[in-house]
């Protein structure tokens, strides 16, 4: 299990604060096509965190199960 | 870890307490403190009222940790604390406190501005404006 995590306007878009996906193993690529797909995030932006380190390249990247991912758009705290 | 989220807004009386305990720490000579205001900004005609904290919480605990971390390398510092708020923030109240202590104040001022440009800049915290109907935008950092 995969664990995904929507926050501020992405949580807006998806209209969830997150899910669980079963898939015991998935590339990150494919993942964040699939919920882009799904909720249609395509004109949002956002960073993506794995196991909350924010990932640069996600190309390569391969999630198994246990790890945690977040969607996430521009930081505005202060 | 140490705690650095609150709900809702930064009352007067935690910053004066926060203060306060600091007077036991004699090695002290300079505090610095910022303190962030929600501001009641006018956005196409409507006006913001309040401000809706929320943050990935793990995430932003083990970053804010590297944010002290690297605070204490690059300065000379006594303690610092951070304290933020999360949920609704009104117009006029405090939603974000930084504290430098140090032995001689050249050190507070730079330590103070870099920590709060990192917490803003690396931190994953969003802000919700939410104007006099509740109609809302999130709030983009300028």
């Amino acid at each position: 299990m995969i664990k995904v995590h929507y926050f501020g306007i992405i949580a807006e878009a998806a209209k969830s604060e997150g899910e669980t996906i079963s898939s015991p193993s998935i590339p990150l690529k494919s993942l964040i096509g699939d919920l882009t797909e799904k909720y249609q995030l395509d004109s949002y932006q956002f960073q993506i965190a794995v196991n909350r380190k924010i990932v640069k390249e996600m190309d390569a990247l391969e999630l198994k199960t246990g790890d945690e991912i977040a969607l996430l758009p521009a930081f505005s705290g202060g | 870890m140490k705690k650095t989220f609150l709900e809702g807004a930064i009352a007067s009386d935690f910053i004066a307490e926060s203060i306060a305990k600091h007077q036991s720490k004699h090695s002290i000579g300079a505090h610095n403190i910022f303190l962030g205001q929600v501001r009641g900004d006018e956005i196409d005609g409507r006006q913001v009222t309040a401000i809706e904290y929320s943050a990935y919480e793990e995430m932003a605990n083990e970053k804010l940790h590297e944010i002290r971390e690297s605070a204490f390398e690059k300065f000379d510092l006594t303690c610092l604390h951070i304290y933020h708020s999360l949920g609704r923030v009104k117009v006029g109240e405090i939603c974000f406190f930084v504290f430098v202590s140090a032995k001689r104040r050249k050190e507070v001022y730079a330590a103070t501005e870099y920590l709060v440009n990192q917490v803003k800049e690396q931190v994953p915290i969003f802000g919700k404006e939410i104007f006099e109907n509740e109609d809302f935008q999130w709030k983009v950092n300028s």
